[in-house]
């Protein structure tokens, strides 16, 4: 057990928890409007315990994440902001920057694989993408081509690719393109990138898409949703040569200044009812190659199951992917193990 | 970039959202005619109060909608007609003397806008004021000298006062002791001490969430005393941050101490009743609408506030074209009327009206003034220059809302005080955190809720073009803050000549019952309800 609510815990559900990338703290985002941080006791129990709480959302804080360096710590909420803290001395935290840009909920925030760069998710149809001035935090590109909430979003593992997951039933691919780019993709202000959307994958996901993870180690696309489906997506290079059939040309392309479909997102797998009949809120690949071939999914059923590829270089075949109706006692090797709430 | 976007009718939950960006509020059209007002009880609730007396308790978003329809430029239309009936049918019940007090922020703005002098503005907007029928303007740095003085006064009783109760130690002058607000545990003002060593777990618990001081915290000695001005940031602070406000000054900011003076002195002055008087006041904040509504600035006895609507510079910028004029240039000038206004003789050009206020920030100087009256009445420190840096250290921390000032016993490194102005959102946050914290190592904090503090409020006029593309925000900013002190001479609030006049003749003196009703007010936290999932909506 990690707290108990009469622990100085927090007062209404925790929507939201992250390690920091030293594993040394866990941040909660909870439903009371506050980011909780917990510090394990080394000697005694070894309990964890509240060693900071950060006020300052109105209400539900719907998602929170460490950036890499561990040095800031992002957070969003129901009211609508994004807020950055530094992370200070003594369990310190000091608020950078308030963001309110987004014109309704935000779902999620993700911070890029390599640089301070922070990404929102809102239910406002759109993506945003904060960048830092000289301590004055701004958005640098907002992301529009969802047709509903936009539940969930991660970064490539080069960080120059986006995945978004939308209610509206499908992914999205989006590269950024650097002033200067091959492509000849105009960006509009001066030194800042632009975000283009390079693919979407439509018809895959049945119902809303809840969440999305793209692993560090296989390059794997893993999505979930309401339609109770874990699947995976592998990423290909979809540039076609100029002038094939059916595709724009480049200089068509450059000239509606898009840069059409670049990638292809193929289904590698799927595993339908992971949770039973359940909605699948959460899936999550193992962040680093110690076990890069884990899968976490967390569903409406109350379990969270850890999943294993069979084939570790993410070639997952069809045959030993397709788990119907799986429980505890599959024995094709694809459960690995599954966690009851405690 | 305003916190102060106040009045977005968009968001129901927030006086002041944090904004990042200015915004301008919803237009709300005047749905009728009738006379309503808008009351605050001591609750924080807002009710709106019909021609009958009946009273409805109002949802935030409705109080911005009934704020900004009562008090706008078209009250001030209607009030100058209903005097033009009154004159026609030679009844003079229904006739009020109109007053319109300028803030010095709003002839900045207008200064950089239309390339004029803060002079000219003032002049410009005297004869356009008049011409529709306005009796008399004012300038609030006259006012915000009183409100200086007071504020200044109140920081020094409450640092003797803490020290008194051992809430603070005195320095030591020979440079031996440490100074300054003591916090929740052992802690060094003195940044450069080596910080103690890092506790394994630092037992603070969910600190903050149950928003109750383990001793409380009283407001005669309450440090860091924390500058009152800023409506929003009262608004926040009532509403989240109850805590916090035994910290904040009581003193009342100059739009409210201007409505003491013209609804008490200059009304019996001319034998005239407070509800006799419509008085407006021009400021650079939507908040100030607020502010103006509060139950703790409404006569009962006559069912009139001391500030009856304010306006923003920009509602007064559609003043101007909707009277047909396009730009200043072809306004026509009239002499500053004498009384609450800050003009004196120019001593180098000879010329009548030069003005002059008290020196420092454009947010109004109260951080440079306190910093210099405290170093001379607490530590008989004199010279203290906060805009030079002269007898300070001025520093900007992490960012530019953020700056320190800091007395120090020359040579010893020993602190005497320690002041800070936290502007925007985001400084806000990390003061609330430190004071909730015990580990605020300041003595005085204006705190505002604007990034760039007033001259950057949300009723500011926007530059040329209507949009910040061909002058960066920065910049223009930059032009408004200079305008700010173009052509004003700086005089101390205690040079000003008719203060020492209204202390005794008017408050009977200084620290007088009546000068603590005149000058002084109070804050009282809003009940949360935060907390009822039920009324969440997803």
């Amino acid at each position: 057990m990690l707290w108990r609510q009469d622990q100085g815990g927090h007062k209404r559900t925790i929507r939201s928890v992250a390690w920091s990338p030293d594993g040394r703290q866990l941040a909660t985002g909870s439903f009371d409007a506050t980011t909780g941080i917990w510090e394990r006791d080394e000697d005694e129990s070894g309990d964890y315990e509240c060693v900071a709480t950060l006020e300052g959302h109105e209400n539900e804080t719907k998602s929170i994440a460490w950036s890499k360096s561990g040095a800031l710590l992002a957070t969003c909420s129901r009211d609508k902001s994004v807020w950055i803290w530094e992370v200070e001395e003594d369990n310190d935290f000091e608020c950078l920057s308030v963001l309110q840009e987004h014109t309704q909920d935000v779902k999620m925030v993700a911070w890029h694989p390599n640089e301070e760069l922070l990404a929102s998710a809102s239910y406002d149809d759109t993506i945003k993408i904060w960048r830092d001035d000289d301590d004055d935090w701004y958005c640098s590109d907002t992301l529009v081509g969802h047709e509903s909430t936009v539940w969930a979003i991660d970064f490539s593992p080069s960080g120059d690719e986006l995945v978004s997951a939308s209610a509206d039933e499908t992914l999205k691919i989006w590269k950024r393109f650097v002033p200067g780019n091959a492509l000849g993709i105009v960006t509009q202000r001066r030194g800042e990138p632009i975000w283009k959307c390079v693919a979407t994958v439509v018809g895959k996901h049945e119902r809303c898409i809840y969440s999305v993870s793209w692993s560090k180690v296989n390059g794997l696309i893993a999505s979930s949703g309401a339609d109770n489906t874990i699947r995976l997506f592998e990423v290909k290079d979809a540039t076609a040569p100029v002038g094939t059939e059916g595709r724009l040309t480049a200089e068509q392309q450059k000239a509606l200044n898009e840069p059409g479909v670049l990638f292809e997102a193929d289904k590698v797998a799927d595993v339908r009812k992971a949770h039973g009949t359940s909605d699948i809120n959460s899936v999550a690949w193992y962040p680093n190659a110690d076990h890069g071939d884990w899968l976490a999914s967390g569903g409406d059923d109350g379990s969270v199951r850890i999943w294993r590829l069979e084939d570790d270089r993410g070639k997952l075949s069809k045959s030993q992917s397709q788990i119907e109706d799986c429980d505890d006692t599959t024995d094709d090797g694809m459960l690995l193990s599954r966690l009851k709430e405690l | 970039m305003a916190f102060s976007g106040a009045l977005t009718l968009s968001d129901l939950n927030d006086f002041i959202s944090p904004s990042q960006a200015c915004i301008k509020p919803v237009e709300v059209a005047k749905t009728s005619d009738t006379q309503g007002s808008i009351k605050v009880d001591n609750t924080g609730s807002y009710y709106e109060v019909s021609q009958d007396g009946s009273e409805t308790k109002l949802e935030t978003a409705t109080i911005k909608s009934v704020l900004v329809t009562m008090q706008s430029h078209e009250e001030l239309y209607s009030i100058l007609k209903q005097n033009a009936i009154a004159r026609e049918t030679n009844d003079p019940s229904t006739h009020r003397t109109v007053v319109v007090s300028i803030s010095p922020q709003t002839r900045a703005s207008f200064a950089a806008k239309y390339n004029q002098t803060p002079l000219q503005v003032a002049r410009k907007m005297t004869w356009f004021f008049k011409n529709l029928g306005v009796h008399s303007v004012f300038d609030t740095s006259f006012s915000r000298d009183l409100s200086l003085l007071e504020t200044g006064r109140e920081f020094v009783a409450r640092y003797k006062k803490a020290v008194e109760k051992g809430s603070i130690k005195a320095p030591n002058l020979d440079g031996s002791a440490s100074t300054g607000p003591k916090g929740d545990g052992d802690m060094d003002v003195d940044e450069y001490t080596p910080k103690a060593p890092r506790k394994r777990i630092i037992r603070r618990g969910a600190a903050g969430v149950a928003d109750e001081p383990a001793v409380p915290v009283e407001v005669e000695s309450a440090m860091p005393m924390l500058a009152s001005t800023c409506p929003g940031w009262i608004c926040y602070a009532e509403k989240t941050h109850g805590y916090m406000l035994p910290y904040i000054s009581e003193t009342k900011s100059p739009q409210q101490i201007m409505g003491s003076l013209v609804k008490n002195h200059f009304g019996s002055q001319l034998g005239l009743n407070p509800d006799q008087i419509y008085h407006v006041c021009v400021m650079p904040c939507y908040d100030k609408k607020l502010e103006a509504s509060r139950s703790d600035f409404y006569s009962d006895i006559y069912s009139t506030r001391d500030v009856d609507c304010v306006i923003t510079s920009t509602e007064v910028e559609k003043m101007f074209g909707e009277q047909g004029q396009i730009g200043m240039d072809a306004f026509g000038e009239l002499d500053l009327d004498l009384g609450y206004n800050s003009v004196v003789k120019d001593p180098v050009t000879g010329a009548d009206q030069v003005l002059v206020g008290a020196s420092g920030n454009a947010s109004g100087g109260f951080l440079e003034y306190v910093m210099q009256y405290a170093a001379k009445e607490l530590f008989g420190v004199n010279g203290v220059d906060v805009d030079q840096a002269v007898g300070v250290e001025v520093k900007t921390v992490r960012n530019a809302d953020f700056r320190e000032v800091t007395l120090e016993v020359p040579g010893s490194g020993e602190v005497l005080l320690k002041f800070a102005a936290a502007y925007g959102f985001r400084n806000i946050q990390n003061l609330v955190r430190k004071v909730k914290t015990g580990k605020s190592p300041y003595h005085f904090v204006e705190v505002m809720a604007c990034p760039s503090g007033c001259i950057n409020g949300g009723g500011q006029l926007k530059p040329v073009g209507d949009n910040y593309a061909t002058v960066p925000l920065k910049d223009w900013i930059m032009q408004v803050d200079q305008q700010y002190r173009n052509g004003v001479l700086a005089r101390k609030p205690e040079e000003n000549p008719v203060l020492e006049q209204l202390y005794m003749e008017w408050l009977g003196g200084i620290d007088t019952p009546k000068s603590r009703e005149q000058l002084r007010t109070g804050y009282h936290a809003v009940e949360q309800n935060l907390i009822n999932p039920l009324a969440v909506k997803w």
